[in-house]
């Protein structure tokens, strides 16, 4: 009896302290899954416009030129000659590829997607260092969250009935994917 | 004794400065070590010189694994000419964000065999470029008469093999 509250007890606590880190690392899962189809953490446009034709010239004073043209008052973080036709300018979260002499310009624009930026930070753990000890802390905490919680009703709907067959239908699954994929 | 530990400190420090280079900023990985960065022209002019050493490269960050952050290119603004650092997937994460920043990479120079759909895929993206080029040059591909637009555009099946430096850390500038 005194163990079930300690199992009772170690689940609900558990379970408050990492409810919070277990939304963001489901929704950053389901947003990685996915990474086939769009990009979950940056937000990219794309636009291509012509501002005429451009004149020979050096790189920084291309890149001036063009901004000027395109109305940027903004001063660029490098310029890059990459080609003899293509020159590259570079501004904050904002980059111009200009083709030459025509002056095609492709402009994109990039921006942190809000939240799943974060998320994915935390969940793939870009940060290292702490955040490698926190995750492992999580992890304990989820096998914790686990264990205890195959033992927390106990009956027909514990680990002596239904609790079983669901027990084992969720350990059925990938197992049988795993033995499907190697067939 | 004080002095002692005084000019071994000031050794450190001078020391530290120089590994550091003229670049100070975010250090991924196992960040810089090499001193003397190798230009990017001289690892390209002759590549397979280099395949198998631990090289530093120097430049201008041109582009960024959008989704994974696994590779970046660095380029020398003076040249054109860049390399491509590729790290291990989710080891070093390159932001996005640091495009057109200034970086030092190092790293263990690698040539990489094609297979020949990657070839093909490659002389395929070589030749849109070029048209794209070509027509924002009012150059139509077929009809191209600058030679770095026609030799994109009749871009032959490349060399098999690309050049990279499989990288182990890096520097960029904040």
């Amino acid at each position: 009896m005194r163990l079930r509250r300690l199992i009772i007890a170690t689940h609900r606590d558990v379970g408050y302290f990492f409810a919070g880190l277990t939304v963001i690392y489901a929704v950053s899962g389901i947003a990685v899954n996915h990474i086939d189809d769009w990009n979950p953490s940056y937000v990219m446009r794309s636009e291509v416009v012509e501002v005429g034709p451009l004149p020979e010239a050096a790189a920084e004073t291309l890149a001036t030129d063009v901004l000027l043209r395109l109305g940027i008052d903004e001063q660029p973080r490098s310029v890059v000659r990459m080609a003899p036709r293509q020159l590259k300018i570079f501004l904050d979260n904002r980059n111009l590829t200009v083709s030459l002499p025509g002056g095609t310009v492709t402009d994109e624009r990039s921006r942190r997607r809000i939240a799943f930026f974060e998320a994915n930070y935390l969940h793939l753990n870009h940060g290292k260092g702490l955040w490698t000890w926190f995750a492992d802390v999580y992890a304990v905490g989820l096998l914790l969250l686990a264990c205890t919680g195959i033992f927390i009703l106990t009956g027909r709907e514990g680990l002596g009935g239904r609790g079983r067959w669901l027990l084992l239908a969720g350990l059925t699954i990938p197992i049988a994917y795993l033995v499907w994929k190697a067939w | 004794m004080t002095r002692t530990v005084a000019a071994f400190v000031a050794v450190i420090a001078v020391v530290g400065l120089a590994v550091a280079g003229d670049i100070k900023g975010t250090t991924y990985g196992d960040g810089v070590t090499i001193v003397e960065p190798t230009p990017i022209a001289t690892l390209l002019a002759k590549p397979r010189d280099f395949v198998g050493q631990k090289v530093r490269v120097d430049g201008v960050i041109t582009g960024v694994c959008e989704k994974r952050g696994c590779w970046m290119q660095v380029t020398d603004p003076d040249t054109g000419q860049g390399v491509r650092i590729k790290v291990e997937d989710g080891v070093i994460v390159f932001p996005y964000e640091s495009m057109g920043h200034r970086a030092a990479a190092e790293g263990t120079f690698e040539a990489v065999k094609l297979t020949p759909e990657q070839v093909a895929a490659r002389a395929e993206a070589a030749k849109a470029a070029a048209a794209g080029a070509a027509a924002a040059a009012g150059e139509p591909c077929d009809k191209a008469e600058a030679p770095a637009a026609k030799a994109g555009c009749d871009a032959p099946v490349q060399d098999d093999t690309i050049y990279l430096v499989r990288g182990t850390g890096a520097v960029i500038q904040s």
